[in-house]
């Protein structure tokens, strides 16, 4: 009986917060399109301009290639920055060796603007899909290693002490304490590692290798056509969204023992 | 039989002044088989640490702890323990967390819930093997932490106060059904407690400890009859327990540190 009375309430509230956003986002649509009927610039497309070069881009084949070519990057590598970052991280959170050997790059990987690496890895790997493959990776990878490390740190010592004390091996503590300990917050790093992986593919495509979306965005801003700019806009926007909160899902789905798990959100 | 011999342990340079602390100082003891032992002392006096050492949980610096003539080095099948914490494994369910200790040992899936289950029914979880421990209260949590304790079929039970952070009367409840258990059971317990009361209903002997540095100040005998699980009310309203209790009480007090010493405050100040 008051389960069935809490859904329904938590029913309204679900129905207040849509309502919410659709009224802001109507608000919002709005005063773009006033503005930009006001503004009359090439470059400022109204709102419902933007709308229609969204739905012609979904029609155009060229777009889909576009797209397509843009994601082979972001696959490939953010799938390498996951199984390269997540046993390295975890690595660098229990074994005092590997964090001393790594620690360093890490920490030049993170205070490093990457966009600045561009040019240098263009030098040497060329205009090639390897050469935004790894600009992918590099984007992505710290936070999966940092996340991952934090993962195995805030393991809690006394579920460790407590196999050690039924005779755990450390393959079994491994396996039975800290691969599920630190799951929650693994899955927090490969959640924002998939954004900052989008992030990578667009840059590198804007920045240097004119391909994919990238590419389509330069040649859509040399054409002035600002529709099918803004549209492709959106629909990277879009694309992000959505595989972020698959990610969020999946996090939820595979440890739904920890509620919060957000280690290191500064994406 | 678990003899504890002129064990000296300190743990070097962890304060600021790079001075090192003495845990404990020639601690000699010796548990007989069956035996229900008490360990009763003040906070920080060295007695959890005394019981990781049996456990084979931490090092120690000069003397020995054998069971049945074995030197301990680390953990060992004959032995479990009970954490204050409980510590259970958050991401399995009851019956899984019960069953740990025998699937580390490499049980077959199928007999080591069989066994489990039983355990869920000593300890009274019935119906709860299938819950996750965040659903449980604390008292319920602790259960689940003494079934996999006793599912090993250890030797020597090793409880670091279980009930500690306990309300009063969960606290009661898990006293009465420990005694039921162990008086079913008769394994061989070292209980940590730093309650008067749960050290005199509890145990056969109690060993009082005196703080900085940890040693064994005195072991009493309790005179109480077993088996002490018919009329606990009883056994606490008698003469004895109240006679026992008094004189822990008059020895706790004696060794309080904070009313027999300088402060420490002094030795900052200069």
């Amino acid at each position: 009986m008051s389960s069935v009375g809490s859904s329904a309430i938590g029913q309204r509230i679900a129905a207040s917060h849509t309502t919410y956003r659709v009224l802001t986002f109507a608000l919002f649509a709005a005063a773009w399109e006033a503005y930009a009927s006001q503004a009359r610039s090439l470059l400022i497309p109204r709102f419902s301009e933007t709308v229609i070069g969204f739905f012609t881009l979904l029609t155009d084949r060229h777009f889909w290639e576009a797209l397509f070519i843009s994601n082979q990057s972001l696959v490939l590598g953010f799938s390498i920055a996951v199984v390269l970052g997540i046993p390295l991280g975890l690595a660098m959170g229990r074994f005092r060796a590997a964090e001393r050997a790594v620690d360093v790059y890490l920490n030049i990987l993170l205070v490093t603007p990457m966009a600045a690496l561009i040019p240098i890895l263009l030098m040497s790997l060329g205009l090639t899909l390897a050469s935004r493959v790894v600009l992918v990776v590099l984007f992505s990878i710290v936070m999966i290693i940092v996340n991952s490390r934090a993962g195995v740190r805030q393991v809690d010592p006394s579920l460790i002490e407590m196999a050690r004390s039924f005779g755990a091996s450390e393959r079994q503590i491994w396996w039975r304490v800290l691969l599920p300990g630190s799951l929650p917050a693994v899955m927090t790093g490969v959640r924002i590692g998939l954004g900052r992986a989008v992030t990578g593919m667009v840059i590198v495509e804007l920045l240097m290798v004119a391909v994919g979306i990238g590419g389509l965005i330069l040649e859509y801003r040399g054409f002035f056509k600002a529709d099918l700019l803004y549209g492709t806009v959106v629909i990277v926007v879009l694309e992000a969204l959505a595989l972020i909160t698959l990610a969020r899902r999946l996090e939820r789905r595979v440890a739904p023992w920890a509620r919060q798990s957000g280690v290191m959100e500064r994406a | 039989m678990i003899e504890v011999v002129g064990l000296n342990m300190t743990f070097g340079g962890l304060t600021q002044s790079g001075g090192s602390v003495e845990a404990l100082r020639d601690v000699n003891l010796r548990i007989e088989d069956n035996e229900f032992l008490t360990v009763l002392g003040p906070s920080g006096c060295g007695k959890t640490t005394l019981l990781r050492a049996i456990g084979g949980l931490v090092t120690w610096n000069s003397g020995e702890i054998r069971i049945d003539g074995r030197a301990v080095t680390g953990p060992g099948p004959e032995r479990a323990m009970v954490f204050q914490n409980v510590a259970l494994l958050p991401w399995d369910t009851v019956l899984s967390n019960i069953a740990f200790g025998l699937e580390l040992r490499g049980m077959a899936r199928e007999d080591r819930e069989r066994k489990a289950m039983e355990l869920v029914d000593l300890v009274g979880l019935s119906g709860f093997e299938r819950r996750m421990p965040r659903e449980l209260s604390g008292g319920m949590q602790q259960r689940v932490g003494l079934a996999r304790a006793l599912a090993v079929e250890p030797k020597v039970l090793l409880m670091d106060e279980p009930f500690g952070a306990l309300d009063e009367q969960t606290r009661r409840i898990l006293q009465e059904e420990l005694i039921r258990i162990w008086e079913r059971t008769r394994t061989t317990v070292v209980f940590v407690t730093h309650s008067m009361d749960e050290a005199v209903l509890l145990g056969d002997r109690i060993a009082l400890f005196s703080a900085r540095p940890g040693t064994v100040d005195e072991v009493l005998r309790v005179p109480l009859p077993r088996p002490r699980s018919r009329d606990i009310g009883s056994i606490e309203r008698s003469a004895e327990f109240v006679a026992i209790r008094s004189r822990l009480w008059e020895r706790l007090r004696e060794m309080q540190p904070d009313l027999r010493r300088p402060a420490p405050v002094a030795r900052i100040a200069s």
